[in-house]
């Protein structure tokens, strides 16, 4: 287990009349090299519980564990934590400072003590993953990108830490669908080339369902389901209480099976909700 | 019915620091009738936010002539009068809060508008009802959720009685229940009040039950349509840096596998009854 809360509660600003209680009893596990969603209705805790994987925040009670070790025990390296479970932030593109691509990159490993010929190659690394070319960009300033390359650029000043795990938070956030799409293929590759884990917050339920193998669902700080997307989407009723949906293909699948047609729920692209159907028509003689 | 707004050959130029300009609107022309719900889509960059800010002379026409109910924009005379007729929705409901309760909120501009007191009461009891939060008339806006937020900025736009309300990407910051929410408030407004709606998105399904779809590029208009023909399988939306919604890729693919789908099958209700 990469990551494990044991028992974690958190509570914002204690003792004072604005105090939150923004955690309740969290214990769960994230496996090396999965792929994790975390969706919920705003404020319901996400955001908060990411903050404690690495250290951001520290918990008002229980354990945040990685790789095993509390991460709240004496001499533990926080700092080398941050490294290897990086987060970044929602509207990441706010962040950036440097007046080069290559030295907004480079931030990160320069932290970590890297220089020179190595620390040059770390950049080129992490923006040639995000599928940005190191000669073409390395000497622009961050502030003439598009939206989409500011984003892609602070994911890459991530990745060139050569972090374990990244965590992202709504990293899609008022994108163009082009913008979407090829920011989450490039997700989609760290996570199946790079073996990366990646936990990914987000509001856009046939994003993530598509593309997580497990997902945890908050509600009002505590976590009310959790399973494959096919057993978290099959409780359509509960997750439209909490302020969440069920993506519309499942929907559409949901609906065939509940008219008692024998179809499968459980897929989550547009080509295999088509696939499905289209077998299930010439079952039925009708194509 | 008559045009609520007329765009002829708008041409705007954002200048650049240090020099020169680019073209962000290129001989544009487009009506909109009274009434109409006309959503507007685009890839980043295409124009769509800086035609938005020209339908209530936030932005002045570099070349050509926006004109509401008739009125220029480009006349100094009539921008009070144009500013009441369309009322503007932003994507971050944070920033457009100015009070320290959802009520004064709301009588904000039409305080602004020297109403006598009993008027504006009445206005704003209307327009919280409309976006239904009358029971959170004394809340602080801050504590509100996103979608409430966004309804409460629609409440203040609605209370000054405007014809024509523009939305710009409203609800690029919700979670599902705040996007069902908003959404819903958009149409009633529509259909219920007759206030025409200029709704610009980057999610596609959003854009399903209006009655036109401009698709923009470079600051141009490429393509418009009712959503069946934008969305019926006619249209290469991957090409124009736009995506095809999820159910009329269903249907897309259905469709080359010899199913006789109507284009207007656009929904979830609608395919379902389609196959049963």
């Amino acid at each position: 287990m990469l990551i494990e809360t044991r028992n974690l509660s958190y509570v914002y600003m204690p003792g004072t009349p604005f105090q939150v209680e923004a955690l309740k009893d969290i214990t769960i596990g994230i496996e090396k090299g999965s792929f994790v969603g975390i969706i919920g209705e705003t404020g319901s805790g996400k955001s908060t519980l990411v903050q404690h994987f690495n250290g951001l925040l520290k918990p008002t009670s229980g354990e945040v564990l990685v790789d095993g070790k509390n991460i709240w025990s004496q001499n533990y390296d926080l700092r080398a934590l941050r490294s290897r479970i990086a987060l970044l932030f929602q509207f990441p593109e706010h962040q950036l400072f440097e007046e080069t691509v290559f030295k907004d990159v480079a931030f990160g490993p320069r932290n970590l003590g890297l220089e020179g010929e190595e620390l040059a190659l770390r950049v080129r690394m992490g923006l040639e993953l995000m599928g940005l070319n190191y000669e073409a960009y390395r000497n622009r300033s961050p502030f003439t990108l598009s939206g989409g390359e500011k984003r892609r650029v602070a994911l890459a000043g991530i990745l060139a830490m050569q972090p374990e795990a990244i965590i992202l938070d709504e990293p899609t956030a008022g994108m163009d669908p082009l913008g979407r799409r090829n920011l989450l293929q490039l997700i989609e590759r760290l996570h199946r080339e790079e073996n990366l884990t990646i936990i990914l917050v987000t509001h856009n339920m046939e994003e993530i369902a598509r593309l997580a193998d497990r997902l945890l669902v908050f509600f009002r700080g505590e976590i009310v389901l959790q399973g494959t997307p096919g057993d978290v989407f099959a409780s359509a009723e509960q997750l439209r209480q909490i302020g969440l949906d069920v993506p519309p293909l499942t929907q559409l699948l949901q609906e065939l099976r509940r008219r008692g047609k024998n179809i499968c729920t459980d897929h989550f692209t547009a080509e295999d909700v088509a696939a499905e159907i289209l077998c299930l028509l010439r079952g039925e003689d009708r194509l | 019915m008559s045009n609520i707004i007329e765009i002829k050959s708008l041409t705007y130029h954002y200048p650049l620091e240090g020099g020169g300009s680019v073209k962000a609107l290129d001989d544009l022309s487009l009506q909109i009738a009274e009434g109409e719900y006309l959503a507007l889509i685009g890839p980043n960059g295409s124009g769509k936010s800086t035609l938005a800010r020209h339908l209530n002379a936030l932005l002045l026409p570099g070349e050509g002539d926006v004109l509401v109910d008739g009125l220029s924009t480009s006349r100094e005379e009539y921008r009070y009068e144009i500013r009441r007729y369309v009322g503007m929705v932003f994507q971050n409901p944070d920033n457009q809060i100015v009070a320290t309760t959802v009520e004064e909120d709301v009588a904000f501009g039409l305080e602004n508008l020297a109403l006598p007191p009993d008027v504006i009461r009445r206005r704003v009891a209307e327009a919280l009802e409309m976006v239904g939060l009358t029971s959170f008339s004394q809340h602080a806006p801050h504590l509100l959720s996103g979608g409430q937020k966004q309804r409460l900025a629609i409440a203040g736009v609605f209370a000054m009685q405007p014809r024509c309300l523009v939305l710009d990407e409203p609800t690029a910051m919700l979670d599902p229940r705040g996007r069902r929410e908003v959404l819903e408030t958009v149409k009633r407004l529509n259909r219920s009040e007759k206030i025409t709606i200029v709704h610009i998105t980057h999610f596609m399904e959003e854009t399903f039950d209006a009655d036109r779809i401009i698709i923009m590029d470079k600051g141009r208009v490429i393509l418009e349509g009712q959503p069946p023909d934008i969305f019926g399988g006619e249209v290469d939306l991957e090409s124009l840096g736009l995506e095809m919604p999820s159910i009329p890729k269903v249907a897309q693919i259905l469709r080359a596998g010899g199913l006789k789908i109507p284009p207007g099958v656009l929904d979830v209700k609608q395919l379902v009854n389609y196959l049963c």
